[in-house]
């Protein structure tokens, strides 16, 4: 698994130097990595631990804001975007894992829901950031004093570096003992209770790693759009995760990486060939979710149970 | 009652669900390493009471100690880590994950990184003892099955490798043989009574089959429309007027 992985992500991480790809095409891949990222991190909760969170999308938005507030102040630096985005987001999931853990069933979807528009709300009407707007026109952040994350080269391979830390430190969380707790609750909440597990505690704790995993991929994004807007909060944001976690294979990390990616290249494409193009994306993910129900990574699983086997 | 080596004390508890009596005061101990029984008809709070015991429910009244701590109305982790396991009448795993991972992780419930943050990123090896929890149930050939598809008998036994796991020193038994055939139970009788031996274990035990409870049970307490009726030794219980009466008396099942 790890020679795999490793292999993927220097192939991934050649891509730039393809001769004559264009700076559309680099670009693109960012978002479809930046996405898949996202997908994975959501997977945490919905794959292994069984809670599906229809507020992802403010984990997201509100990294963006903290680096998009920062970068409008002057404050450039790459690593004071990343720290302020995890104690923000770190600060809202302590909360909103708090309560919503404290439920069972449709009530943590809900409540993260609530949630999430209530953040959104806050920043569509509040014209300090914006407003409708949001914060436009950003600087370039800086990785270290004089050295600018000016060029999407550059932009492509900080994602692909955030991507590389979140799926080792996703794989290192799922295979430990923590993982397997998590898994237990998945598949009965009541027994892993009876054999000692807090299974509350545990719960919060996957909460906060999802959502810091997605807080830090927000922050990553206003460097490369220059803007943060409060639609990136809004839940059809949240909507998408899901889908992209459901396409690429619910409890396989790899998979919803895929299914990020994949969704993000299908709207791209979709979009840019017709207006109704959200038509074409609802006809594919049918297609998939009839024909492929365990997603593109999923079927392996189904066949035998491979990644329990060899979970250690 | 010999108060010497109580480990178990259920003191005059009740359990109401609206105006429903489920328990009314009802009281025993149970010492060390005994193999204690409660019987009775279908819905005569048996389980209500194992309920109660394991955390499930909070009494309405009375008090539960176990080894010194008043446990009433703790949640079922606590109770758990205090060494009070339970099984459950009806089969209750991790379905879709094997064997071996469904006693992984029970097993690892008590490694020192539980509940700690270096279970973030350690695994405890519990590989030997899950081996050793797998072996005497016959289910070391089937680690790597998922445990759905288990044999409704190999799943009862996953179910008390699961408990097992979790290195209790009371082991709550509802119905351990439930929907076993005559031959598995008496197997699994045999079985139970031995591993309780070998691991040193008080064990207290709801049955319907009164073959099973005669055969494993030091001390038998019976259970009559929440109360209880009669304690007292197998051989007691089964000469006492009041048990044929309400309970043996009636239709076998």
């Amino acid at each position: 698994m790890a020679w795999r992985a490793l292999a993927a992500f220097a192939a991934l991480a050649t891509l730039p130097a393809l001769p004559g790809l264009p700076t559309y095409y680099l670009l693109l891949a960012f978002d479809a990595l930046l996405f898949g990222a996202i997908a994975m991190s959501l997977d945490l909760l919905m794959g292994y631990t069984g809670l599906v969170s229809f507020g992802h999308a403010a984990f997201y938005g509100l990294g963006a804001y903290a680096t998009a507030i920062l970068l409008e102040r002057g404050v450039l630096s790459v690593w004071a975007c990343l720290g302020a985005a995890l104690v923000v987001v770190g600060l809202y999931a302590a909360i909103v894992s708090y309560f919503a853990t404290a439920r069972r069933g449709i009530y943590f979807a809900l409540l993260t829901l609530i949630f999430a528009e209530v953040v959104y709300t806050f920043f569509r009407y509040t014209q300090t950031f914006g407003g409708s707007d949001g914060i436009q026109g950003l600087p370039d952040a800086l990785l270290w004093r004089g050295v600018a994350i000016d060029t999407p080269r550059r932009k492509y391979y900080l994602v692909l570096v955030y991507l590389a830390a979140a799926y080792a430190i996703c794989r290192v969380v799922v295979t430990s003992h923590f993982g397997r707790v998590l898994v237990a609750i998945r598949e009965n909440e009541d027994r892993a209770r009876f054999l000692g597990y807090n299974v509350q505690r545990y719960k919060m704790a996957a909460c906060m790693i999802s959502a810091l995993l997605t807080g830090t991929a927000g922050a990553i994004y206003p460097i490369r759009s220059a803007f943060a807007t409060p639609d990136l909060m809004l839940w059809t944001e949240s909507g998408e995760f899901i889908i992209s976690v459901m396409i690429g294979g619910l409890g396989t990390l790899v998979g919803p990486i895929l299914g990020g990616a994949f969704f993000t290249i299908l709207r791209d494409k979709a979009s840019s060939f017709v207006d109704w193009y959200f038509i074409v994306i609802g006809g594919v993910l049918v297609l998939i979710v009839l024909f492929m129900p365990a997603g593109l990574l999923g079927v392996r699983r189904l066949v035998g149970f491979r990644q329990w086997r060899h979970g250690a | 009652m010999a108060a010497r080596g109580v480990v178990l004390e259920v003191d005059s508890v009740s359990k109401s669900f609206g105006a429903l009596a489920a328990l009314s005061r009802v009281g025993f101990a149970v010492s060390e390493g005994q193999v204690f029984s409660v019987i009775g008809p279908n819905g005569a709070g048996k389980s209500t009471l194992f309920n109660v015991v394991s955390g499930l429910y909070a009494p309405s009244a009375g008090r539960v100690t176990f080894r010194g701590h008043e446990i009433a109305g703790w949640p079922p982790e606590r109770i758990n880590r205090l060494g009070i396991a339970k099984t459950f009448q009806i089969t209750n795993i991790f379905p879709a994950i094997s064997v071996r991972e469904n006693v992984r992780v029970a097993a690892q419930s008590r490694a020192p990184e539980s509940g700690r943050l270096a279970s973030l990123w350690r695994s405890a090896d519990v590989e030997a003892r899950v081996t050793e929890l797998l072996e005497p149930f016959g289910l070391a050939t089937r680690r790597d099955e998922p445990a759905q598809n288990l044999s409704h008998g190999e799943q009862r036994y996953l179910e008390i490798c699961l408990a097992l796991a979790t290195e209790p020193t009371l082991l709550l038994l509802d119905e351990p043989t439930a929907g076993m055939t005559p031959g598995e139970t008496k197997d699994a009788t045999a079985l139970i009574r031995r591993i309780a031996l070998q691991r040193g274990l008080t064990v207290l035990l709801i049955e319907h089959d009164m073959s099973v409870v005669m055969g494993i049970s030091d001390r038998v307490a019976v259970l009559h429309f929440g109360e209880k009726i009669a304690e007292g030794t197998p051989e007691a219980i089964r000469s006492d007027p009041r048990v044929i009466e309400a309970y043996l008396g009636g239709a076998e099942d």
